[in-house]
């Protein structure tokens, strides 16, 4: 009575579906989601459910997956503030810097966001006030090759854990502070 | 005409299987747009199979909806990887 | 006579299913496999859904929406993916 190619089909969901939960990068699950999808659109419209086929499609395959990528792009993202270069002083160590802390973070699929602030004193302030999640200055130069020493100063944790345990940059220190006055945000 | 949609089915396996083992995401993306294709002309035959219409339009439209899907999908993840 | 043919065209669409999406299967650059895919898969969903609209003619007006939705869409979709994953490339290539 019922098809054998039915069958076929259903099995094709929990395919899918395992799939999408072995993934470990999000982008590469939100792909995955999309595909899951199109398979369960089929295997609605296959078992006869025409219209809940029909807002799998919309919603699982388009909105859904549309608006999660947004939403993961902006929340697995690392603030880091660092002072305001000025334009003439072209300083080629902090990008050589930047682009081995993006290296490391970006294993933990996290993105780098710089954000600049004119001075010292409100690049602290912004920290204590966890518009960022770190700050990185130079503190002063070493004594034996005159590169530059980099205070990094984390808020968060996990991030301090994390870039303490891969983070292997010359004349590095990092360092993990709790900010005061713990109101409930993040 | 069943051995026909077993045919199908197992032409929609051949990109499931590659999303599944390739870790690049523009391959997962190619994979993705085989396989929208292939699920609403599968949903189609089948409408014809049974002389459903209902399910064609949903056919038609999941056809057409997929692609812009990945449209924009393809737009998000180039501006992810620029930035 | 007209049974035969739908059957044909159903079958050589198949046939051109495979023939485009084997080589998604292997370590060719994306653009080699979107060529493929984009050429041989439309092709054969177009030769299937003529298939179908030889087997039943009555409801024509939905397959050639399906027929046109194919032929613009995947046609745009191509260019679309082609652009985005090769740009991509290129940026990679000046870091």
């Amino acid at each position: 009575m019922i098809d054998n190619y039915v069958y076929v089909i259903v099995a094709l969901l929990p395919l899918s579906a395992l799939m999408l939960v072995t993934q470990t990068n999000p982008y590469n699950a939100l792909v995955i989601r999309a595909i899951l999808g199109a398979v369960a659109a089929l295997v609605y419209s296959v078992l006869g459910g025409a219209d809940v086929a029909l807002t799998e499609a919309l919603v699982g395959t388009m909105l859904a997956v549309t608006l999660y990528v947004i939403a993961v792009r902006s929340s697995l993202v690392m603030r880091l503030g660092i002072l305001a270069q000025k334009p003439d002083l072209t300083e080629d160590y902090i990008t050589e810097f930047i682009a081995s802390l993006r290296k490391v973070i970006k294993k933990h699929h996290l993105r780098l966001e710089l954000v600049e602030y004119p001075d010292r004193d409100s690049l602290k302030q912004a920290l204590l006030n966890r518009e960022i999640h770190g700050i990185c200055d130079r503190s002063g130069t070493s004594n034996i090759d005159n590169n530059p020493v980099y205070q990094t100063t984390i808020r968060v944790h996990r991030l301090f854990e994390i870039l303490q345990k891969e983070f292997t940059y010359p004349d590095l220190k990092i360092s993990y502070i709790t900010p005061p006055n713990s109101e409930d945000k993040h | 005409m069943d051995s026909i949609l077993i045919a199908m089915i197992l032409a929609l396996l051949i990109p499931i299987y590659e999303a599944w083992q390739d870790d690049d995401i523009w391959q997962k993306m190619l994979a993705f747009a085989s396989i929208a294709t292939k699920t609403s002309i599968m949903m189609l035959v089948i409408s014809v199979l049974r002389d459903d219409w209902s399910i064609g339009v949903v056919a038609v439209i999941t056809l057409s909806v997929g692609e812009a899907g990945l449209m924009l999908l393809a737009h998000l993840i180039k501006r992810l990887n620029e930035a | 006579m007209i049974d035969t043919l739908s059957y044909g065209l159903i079958i050589v669409g198949i046939i051109f299913w495979f023939w485009g999406t084997l080589p998604l299967i292997g370590n060719r650059s994306v653009l080699f496999k979107l060529h493929s895919l984009s050429v041989s898969d439309t092709l054969g969903s177009m030769a299937i859904v003529v298939g179908l609209l030889l087997k039943i003619p009555n409801e024509w007006s939905l397959l050639v929406l399906a027929i046109m939705t194919l032929a613009i869409w995947n046609t745009v979709l191509g260019y679309v993916l082609a652009y985005c994953s090769s740009s991509n490339e290129k940026i990679i290539n000046k870091k």
